[in-house]
C-alpha cells in the first residue's frame, strides 16, 4: 500500500501575492468580510467551537447514564447543585442542548455555511457569491441564535423539552422548568437560524443558477454542487413552515391578550395552575415541525454525500461510478423527503391510515440511498485508492452510512417501530448517519479542502490518529444503541436502571461512556491539527491532490475575487485516468487537445 | 476496516447476553412484530454483510493496485447502465415486500374497524357486563400525568354486576395509580389519555407503544398471554421526572381480575370501621 | 509523531474518572437561624448534630430516637448447639441474611458475630464468630438482646433516598433539592416533624403505615409521584430515613429555638453585650445545655412513639351513612354552618375560593404575611382544596375523608372538627364532599358513544 501526501509546491508563497488589490483593513477583511471564502472559515470554525461545547454536553449526558446521580467531574460544579450530581432536570437540558447545538450550530452551518460558502463559487468558476452582502449576513444571524441559547440557560437551568419541543411541555410555561423564559429564547434562537439558513440558501440557488463559469453545463457540475443545489431547494421549501410553526408555539406561549392556542387543548392541569382554555392540537406540532425536520435531515447529510463522491473520485484516481444516477438519487431522496415526515409519528396517534402511506414512502427513499452506496463502491472498483486521512474518512462514510440506511428500514417499518420508536435503537440510527456519515465526510473535507482554505497542508499523521481514534471511539459509543434499543432502554430517560429489566444494561453503558469520551479527546487531535497546521502547516501549491476542479485551478488561498481570468470549462470534473491522457488526472479547464501532462495552470490570462 | 465482524460478532452474542428483546413477545401481535423484525433483520444482515464485503474487496484490489511495482492501471469507467438498473430494480423489488407485508399487522393493530371487537364483547359478556349499551368496550381508563399513570376502572351496581365504563367518571369508579389490572388470554382495550403533556404508553413485552396525547381519548388493545407481570413505562419525552413513570400491568384470568375488581371495591369504600366491630 | 497522541489521552482519560470517584461534596445544611446566631453558638449546633446524627455519608444512630436503625433486633430465647439460637421478639425491616453483622452485650462489653443461616419458620439464626475471633469467642446467651445488621435500613435507606427522592427534598430532607424550586405545590419539608396526610389525631405525630402509604400512593394533584412498585422493604427502608431526617429536623429546630432566644448575634448591640453573650453562652453550654437537650430529645422521641401506639389511630364509631340525597343535603347544611365554617376556606361551591382566601394571615411570630390568603406552617400560601375536581391528596376513600374533616391536614389552617362534629355529621358532609365532582350530573349518567363514522382511532374528550 503506498500512500501519497499532497505535492509541496517548491515556489511555495508565490500564491500568495496574486490578488490583493486593496487592503481592506481588518475589520472588513476578517470579521465583516463579504468574501465567500471568509464567510466560509469563519462558518467553519465557529461550528468546529460549537462542536465541542456540544461534545461536552453530550459526555454529560453520558456520565449520568454510566454512573447515574453520581457527581459529574469539570462540569457537575458548575451547573448541577448538591455536590456535582445531575438533577432530572438538568438531564432533560443536557440532552435537549446538546441536540440542538450539534444539529443547528454544527451540522447544518458546517455543510451549507462553511463549506457551501467555501466550495461554491470556487466550484463553478464565479468570483464570489450573487449576493455576498446577503450572505455576510447569514453568517452573523448565527450570532444571535448562538446568544439565544446562551441566554436560555439562565432560565430555570435551560430548555429541556428535546430538540424536537412537543407542546405540551413546550408550550406550557409551568409544564417544566426549562419550559419558561428558556423555551422563547430556544424558539427565538431557532428562528435566527431559520433566517440565517434561507439567506444562504437562496444565495447558493442564484449563485448556481446564474454564474457559473462558461463551459459549466449542469452535467458538469460537481456532485457537491449538486448537492448543495438540491439541499438550498430543500430548505428554501421546508424552512417557512418550521418558522410559522415557531411563531405559532411563541404565540402560545405569550401572556397577554394574543395567547394563542394552536396547539393546547382544553382542560389540562400542569403544577396546578388553572386548567388550560384551548381547542388547540398538539399534533398540529408535530406535523410542521417534521415536515421540515425531516428534510433538514437530508440538508443534513446531502452536502457530505456530495462531497465524499468527489473525494472518493479524487482519492481513486478514477471518475466517480454511475455520475447521472447519483445526481437523479440525490432528487429522489429530496423529493420524497418531503412526503415521508409522518414516519416520525406512527406512535402518535395521527389517523392510522396515514401510517401506511407513510411507511410505503418511508421505505422507499432507501432505495435512492442504496443506489448511492452502489455507486461510491463502483467508484472504488478497479481504482488506485490513496489511504491517505481523506479517503479513510469518507470509506468510514460509505461503511457507517450503510449502517444507518439499514436501520431506517427497521424503523419504516410501522409495526416494528411501534416497538422500537423512542428507544435508543433511534439514538443509534440517527447518530450513524449524522454523526457517522456527515461528520466523517465533514472530517474528510475539512483535510481535503484545507490546503485551498490556507495554502497549507494538515499533518495526514494526526490526522489518520484523530480518525482511527474517532472512529473506534464512534462505534464503541453508537453500535451498542442498535441492541440497548431491542433491548427495550427508551431515550432520554435519565435513570434508566429504575426499571428492573433494564438493570443489567450498565456495563454496556459504560463502556459505551468510556469509547465516548476516548471520541471526545481525539476530538482534540483534529483542533490540534487544524490551528497548527493553519501557521505552521507544509506550504502547498495549487493542486496539491492533484485534482481536477475548478477550484484547484486558483491560487491557494485564493485572493478576493478567486481566479486570476475567467476560467473555461472542458469537461466534466471526473476525467481521472483517462486513457487519452498521460496524467491521471485532467483538469476541467485544460483546454482539449493541449499538451498532454501539462502542469496545472491557471486558465490563459 | 475490521469493524463490520466486530460489529456482526456483537450482535451474534447479544441475544445470549440479555442485550436483546427484554423476553420473547407475550402477545400474539406482539409475535407477529418480532417475525417481522426477524425477517428485516436477516434481509439487512444479507445486505450488511454484502456491502461490507464488496468496499473490503474493492480496497483491498486497490491497495494491491497501488502496491510498487504492479503495472495493472486504473479501470476508466463512468459507471454501467446495466448495473445501475440492477441494482435500482432488486432492492426497489425487496423494499416494496417488506413494505406490502407488514400492512395487515398494522391496520390490526390500530385501526378501529379491524379491532378484535367480538372477541372483547365476549369477553365482557362473560363478566355479566351490559354489552347492549353501545358504545366501546374499554375495561379501564389510563390517564397519564407527570409523573404517574392513573387508572380509572368502572366500578359495580347495588347488585354486584360490573358496570361497563363510562367516558365521564362515575362516582361507583374505581382508581388505583401505576398499577394496572386487566384480563388475561383475551384482547382488551384500554381508553388512553393524557392530564397535562403529552406521554407514551409502553409494554415492552407485549411490544405495545402509544402516546398519549393531550386532548384526545385513544383506544388502545393488546392481548397478554400469559398471566403474569409486565413492566408499564413511559417513552415519550414528559418533563424531568420522565423516567419515573414506572407501573406495572397484572394480566390474569378473567374470573381472578374481577375478583381483583371486587376486592379494589371494597377497598376503595372503607369506612374503617369493621375493624372496631362497632 | 504517530505515537504521541496517545500519550496525551491516556492521562487524560485518567483524570476524568479519578475526579470522578473523589468527594461526594454531599453534606446536610444547616438551617437558616444558624448564622444568626453567635459564633460559639453556631459551632455548638455543628457539632450536637454531627455527634448524634454525623453527616449523610457517615449517618449516627442515636438509639435515643424511636427508629428502627438495623435490619432486625431480637433476644435470644434458647441457645443450642454450635452458635445457634431461637429468636424471640423479633422486628425486623430488612430481611435477615447470611453475612450480616449481629452485635449484643454482655455485662456492657460489646460482642458480635456473623449470620451464617436462618430459619424464618423455626426462628432459629445460626451464629458465627466474626473474622478474627479469638478462642474465648462464644454464641450470644439466652435473654441477649441482638442487633442484627446494624445500621444497614438506614443506609439502604438513604440510598434509596437519595436515587427517588433528594432532588426534590434535599439531602437535608429539607424540601429543597435541585427540583423543588420549580414545583408546586412545593415538596414537604420534613424539618418540622409535620406531615399533613396522616391516619391519627389531630395533635399526634405520622405514623410509620401513613408514610409508607404516601410513598406508594403518591399525592394526586402534586409532583409527589407514586413509588407504587418499591418492595415493603424498600418502602420501610425509605419511611425510616424519612423519620431520621425529620427527628433531626425537629432536633435542630428545638435547640435553635432556645438559642436564639437569647444568643443571636443582632441582639447585642456593642462589644460588650457580645462579650457577655458569649460568656454566658460558655456557661449555660455547661451547666443547662445537657439537661435541656436530654428532655428536648425526649419530648421528641416520645412524641414519635405515641404516634406510632395503636390509640393514636383515627377511627370512626359509626359506619358510613349510605350516600343519599338527604344525607348530601345535611352534609352541604353542616358545610354552610357555623360550627364547621367550611365554606369560609372552600367556598359556596366547593371551589376553594372562599372568603378567608382574601383574608391577610399572620404567622407564628405574630406578623402579617405579605400577600393575602392562608398560610402553612412552612410560611407558604396555600388554597383550600377545590373540592370540585374530585382529586383528594389524602386519599379518597371514605375513611380518608373522614379522618381529614375529623383530624385536619397537619400544618395547614385546615384543622380537624373531631370535637365539634359527631361521626353523623362527619360522614354527612363525606357524603356531601364526594357529591360535588357529580352535582351537575345524575349518577351514571353519560356513557361513552363513539362516533361510527370516524376510523381513526381518536375521540375528543369533552370537558
Ligand atoms: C434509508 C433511509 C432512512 C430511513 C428509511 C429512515 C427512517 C427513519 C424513521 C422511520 C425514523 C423515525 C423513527 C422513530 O422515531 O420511531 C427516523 C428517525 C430519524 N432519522 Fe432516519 N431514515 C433514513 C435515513 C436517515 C438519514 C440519511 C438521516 C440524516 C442524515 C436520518 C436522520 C434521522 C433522525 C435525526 C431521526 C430521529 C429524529 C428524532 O426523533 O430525534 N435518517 N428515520
Ligand atoms: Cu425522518
Ligand atoms: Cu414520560
Amino acid at each position: 500500500m503506498s500512500t501519497i501526501s499532497p505535492t509541496v509546491d517548491t515556489h511555495a508563497g508565490h500564491g500568495d501575492d496574486h490578488g490583493h488589490h486593496h487592503d481592506p483593513g481588518f475589520v472588513r477583511k476578517y470579521l465583516f468580510s463579504t468574501d465567500h471564502k471568509v464567510i466560509g472559515i469563519q462558518f467553519l470554525i465557529t461550528t468546529l467551537l460549537m462542536l465541542m461545547v456540544g461534545g461536552a454536553l453530550a459526555l454529560g449526558v453520558r456520565w449520568q447514564l454510566a454512573f447515574p446521580w453520581e457527581s459529574m467531574p469539570f462540569f457537575g460544579p458548575l451547573f448541577a447543585s448538591q455536590g456535582g450530581q445531575i438533577s432530572p432536570e438538568f438531564y432533560t437540558m443536557l440532552f435537549t442542548m446538546h441536540a440542538t447545538v450539534m444539529i443547528f450550530l454544527v451540522i447544518i452551518p458546517i455543510l451549507a455555511g462553511a463549506f457551501g460558502n467555501f466550495l461554491i463559487p470556487l466550484m463553478i468558476g464565479a468570483d464570489d457569491m450573487a449576493f455576498p452582502t446577503l450572505n455576510m449576513l447569514s453568517y452573523w444571524f448565527m450570532w444571535p441564535a448562538i446568544l439565544f441559547f446562551g441566554l436560555s440557560f439562565l432560565f430555570g437551568g435551560g430548555p429541556a423539552a428535546g430538540w424536537t419541543s412537543y407542546p405540551v411541555l413546550a408550550a406550557l410555561a409551568e409544564a417544566a422548568p426549562g419550559s419558561g423564559g428558556a423555551q422563547t429564547c430556544w424558539l427565538i434562537a431557532v428562528t435566527f437560524i431559520g433566517v440565517s439558513s434561507m439567506m444562504g440558501s437562496v444565495n447558493y440557488m442564484t449563485t448556481i443558477i446564474n454564474m457559473r463559469a462558461p463551459g459549466m453545463t449542469l452535467f458538469r457540475m460537481p456532485l457537491t454542487i449538486w448537492s448543495m443545489f438540491i439541499t438550498a431547494i430543500l430548505q428554501a421549501f421546508a424552512l417557512p413552515v418550521l418558522t410559522a410553526a415557531g411563531f405559532m408555539l411563541v404565540f402560545d406561549r405569550l401572556p397577554w391578550s394574543v395567547h394563542s392556542t394552536f396547539f393546547v387543548p382544553s382542560g389540562l392541569v400542569v403544577n396546578n395552575a388553572e386548567p388550560t382554555v384551548g381547542g388547540g392540537q398538539p399534533l398540529l406540532w408535530q406535523h410542521l415541525f417534521w415536515f421540515y425536520s425531516h428534510p433538514a435531515v437530508y440538508i443534513m447529510l446531502l452536502p457530505a454525500m456530495g462531497m465524499v463522491s468527489d473525494m472518493l473520485a479524487c482519492m481513486s484516481r478514477k471518475p466517480i461510478f454511475g455520475y447521472k444516477p447519483m445526481v437523479y438519487s440525490m432528487a429522489a431522496i429530496a423529493g420524497l423527503g418531503f412526503i415521508v415526515w409522518g414516519h416520525h409519528m406512527f406512535t402518535s396517534g395521527m389517523n392510522p391510515a396515514l401510517g401506511m402511506t407513510f411507511m410505503i414512502s418511508t421505505i422507499m427513499i432507501a432505495l435512492p440511498s442504496a443506489v448511492k452506496v452502489f455507486n461510491w463502491i463502483g467508484t472504488i472498483w478497479g481504482g488506485r485508492p490513496q489511504f491517505n486521512a481523506v479517503f479513510l474518512n469518507c470509506v468510514a462514510f460509505v461503511s457507517l452510512f450503510i449502517v444507518g440506511g439499514l436501520s431506517g428500514i427497521f424503523m419504516a417499518a410501522v409495526p416494528v417501530d411501534i416497538y422500537i420508536h423512542d428507544t435508543y435503537f433511534i439514538v443509534a440510527h440517527f447518530h450513524y448517519v449524522l454523526f457517522g456519515a456527515t461528520l466523517f465526510g465533514v472530517f474528510g473535507a475539512i483535510q481535503f479542502w484545507f490546503p485551498k482554505m490556507f495554502g497549507r497542508t494538515m499533518s495526514d499523521t494526526i490526522g489518520k490518529w484523530h480518525f482511527v481514534l474517532t472512529f473506534i471511539g464512534f462505534n464503541g459509543t453508537f453500535f451498542p444503541m442498535h441492541l440497548l434499543g431491542v433491548a427495550g432502554m427508551p431515550r432520554r430517560y435519565a435513570d434508566p436502571y429504575l426499571h428492573p429489566y433494564l438493570e443489567h444494561l450498565l456495563p454496556m453503558n459504560q463502556l459505551m461512556t468510556i469509547s465516548a469520551i476516548l471520541m471526545g479527546f481525539a476530538q482534540f487531535l483534529l483542533l490540534f491539527n487544524f490551528l497548527y497546521s493553519m501557521r505552521f502547516g507544509e506550504k502547498c501549491s495549487r493542486n496539491p491532490w492533484n485534482a481536477n476542479g475548478l477550484e484547484w485551478v486558483a491560487p491557494s488561498p485564493p485572493p478576493h475575487g478567486n481566479f486570476e481570468s475567467v476560467p473555461v470549462v472542458y469537461r466534466g470534473p471526473y476525467e481521472y485516468s483517462h486513457p487519452d491522457h498521460s496524467d491521471d488526472y485532467w483538469l476541467q479547464t485544460e483546454p482539449p487537445g493541449a499538451q498532454p501532462g501539462a502542469k496545472p495552470q491557471a486558465a490563459p490570462a | 476496516m475490521f469493524w463490520p465482524l466486530a460489529a456482526l460478532y456483537l450482535c451474534w452474542i447479544a441475544p445470549e447476553r440479555g442485550w436483546w428483546f427484554p423476553s420473547e413477545a407475550m402477545s400474539p401481535l406482539g409475535q407477529r412484530i418480532d417475525d417481522l423484525f426477524y425477517m428485516i433483520l436477516i434481509v439487512t444482515t444479507v445486505v450488511f454483510i454484502g456491502t461490507q464485503i464488496a468496499l473490503g474487496y474493492v480496497l483491498w484490489t486497490g491497495a494491491r493496485r497501488t502496491d510498487p511495482g504492479n503495472e495493472e492501471t486504473t479501470w476508466f469507467s463512468h459507471g454501467s447502465h446495466n448495473l445501475e438498473v440492477m441494482w435500482t430494480i432488486v432492492p426497489a423489488g425487496i423494499l416494496l415486500y417488506i413494505a406490502l407485508y407488514q400492512i395487515d399487522v398494522w391496520r390490526e393493530f390500530r385501526m378501529r374497524p379491524y379491532f378484535p371487537q367480538e372477541q372483547m364483547t365476549a369477553s365482557l359478556t362473560r363478566m355479566g357486563v351490559d354489552t347492549d349499551v353501545p358504545g366501546d368496550r374499554a375495561l379501564a381508563e389510563v390517564t397519564a400525568r407527570q409523573f404517574e399513570w392513573r387508572i380509572r376502572y368502572p366500578g359495580f351496581d347495588e347488585d354486584g354486576n360490573l358496570l361497563p365504563l363510562m367516558t365521564d367518571p362515575q362516582p361507583t369508579d374505581l382508581y388505583t395509580v401505576n398499577d394496572l389490572h386487566l384480563p388475561a388470554g383475551v384482547p382488551v382495550m384500554i381508553n388512553l389519555l393524557s392530564g397535562d403533556v403529552q406521554h407514551s404508553f409502553f409494554l415492552p413485552e407485549l411490544r405495545v407503544k402509544q402516546d398519549a396525547v393531550p386532548g384526545l381519548v385513544i383506544p388502545v388493545w393488546f392481548q397478554a398471554e400469559k398471566s403474569q407481570t409486565y413492566d408499564l413505562l413511559c417513552a415519550e419525552l414528559c418533563g424531568w421526572g420522565h423516567y419515573k413513570m414506572k407501573a406495572q400491568f397484572v394480566a390474569e384470568p378473567e374470573q381472578e381480575w374481577l375478583q381483583w375488581l371486587r376486592e379494589l371495591h371494597e377497598l376503595q369504600n372503607e369506612d374503617g370501621v369493621e375493624e372496631t366491630d362497632e | 509523531m504517530s505515537g504521541k497522541p496517545l500519550l496525551i489521552i491516556v492521562p487524560l482519560c485518567l483524570a476524568v474518572f479519578m475526579t470522578g470517584c473523589g468527594s461526594s461534596g454531599i453534606e446536610f445544611r444547616e438551617r437558616e437561624e444558624t448564622a444568626e446566631l453567635i459564633p460559639p453558638a453556631q459551632d455548638y449546633m455543628e457539632e450536637l448534630l454531627a455527634e448524634h446524627f454525623g453527616s449523610p455519608t457517615a449517618s449516627v444512630a442515636w438509639e435515643k430516637l424511636p427508629i428502627n436503625y438495623h435490619a432486625a433486633t431480637a433476644t435470644v430465647d434458647e441457645a443450642g448447639e454450635s452458635g445457634s439460637v431461637t429468636l424471640a421478639n423479633i422486628g425486623r425491616t430488612l430481611p435477615i441474611n447470611e453475612g450480616q453483622q449481629i452485635l449484643w452485650f454482655v455485662d456492657g462489653s460489646a460482642h458480635s458475630g456473623q449470620v451464617a443461616g436462618f430459619d424464618e419458620d423455626l426462628n432459629a439464626l445460626t451464629v458465627s464468630p466474626p473474622a478474627g475471633a479469638d478462642q474465648n469467642w462464644a454464641p450470644p446467651a439466652p435473654g441477649a438482646r441482638l442487633t442484627i445488621g446494624p445500621g444497614e435500613t438506614l443506609q439502604q435507606g438513604r440510598l434509596l433516598y437519595a436515587e427517588h427522592c433528594q432532588h426534590c427534598h434535599g439531602v437535608t430532607g429539607d424540601g429543597n433539592g435541585p427540583t423543588a424550586e420549580y414545583l408546586e405545590p412545593r415538596p414537604r419539608d420534613y424539618r418540622l416533624g409535620k406531615f399533613k396526610f396522616t391516619s391519627t389525631s389531630t395533635v399526634r405525630k405520622a405514623q410509620r403505615d401513613d408514610l409508607a402509604r404516601i410513598i406508594e400512593e403518591g399525592i394526586p394533584g402534586t409532583y409527589m409521584p407514586s413509588f407504587k412498585l418499591l418492595t415493603e422493604e424498600e418502602s420501610a427502608a425509605i419511611v425510616e430515613y424519612v423519620r431520621w431526617l425529620a427527628m433531626r429536623g425537629e432536633t435542630e429546630l428545638r435547640r435553635i429555638e432556645i438559642l436564639t432566644l437569647d444568643f443571636r448575634a443582632a441582639d447585642a448591640e456593642t462589644q460588650e453585650e457580645l462579650d457577655e453573650m458569649i460568656q454566658e453562652f460558655a456557661e449555660a453550654k455547661e451547666d443547662d445545655f445537657p439537661n435541656d437537650f436530654a428532655d428536648e430529645t425526649e419530648q421528641i422521641a416520645d412524641s414519635w412513639r405515641v404516634a406510632q401506639e395503636e390509640s393514636s389511630v383515627v377511627l370512626p364509631k359509626t359506619p358510613r351513612t349510605p350516600s343519599s340525597p338527604e344525607s348530601i343535603a345535611k352534609g352541604r347544611e353542616i358545610y354552610l354552618s357555623a360550627t364547621a365554617k367550611c365554606v369560609t376556606c372552600h367556598g359556596e361551591s366547593g371551589k376553594g375560593d372562599g372568603p378567608q382566601t382574601m383574608q391577610v394571615a399572620k404567622d407564628a411570630s405574630g406578623q402579617n404575611y405579605p400577600v393575602p390568603g392562608l398560610h402553612d406552617d412552612w410560611g407558604r400560601l396555600i388554597e383550600p382544596r377545590n373540592l370540585t375536581t374530585g382529586i383528594y391528596r389524602g386519599g379518597r376513600r371514605p375513611l380518608d375523608l373522614y379522618r381529614r374533616i375529623h383530624s385536619g391536614i397537619k400544618g395547614t389552617p385546615m384543622t380537624g372538627f373531631g370535637t365539634s362534629l359527631s361521626d353523623e355529621q362527619i360522614w354527612d358532609l363525606v357524603n356531601y364532599v364526594m357529591s360535588i365532582p357529580f352535582e351537575d350530573r345524575a349518577p351514571g349518567e353519560g356513557p361513552f358513544v363513539p362516533s361510527e363514522s370516524a376510523p381513526e382511532a381518536t375521540v375528543a374528550k369533552s370537558e
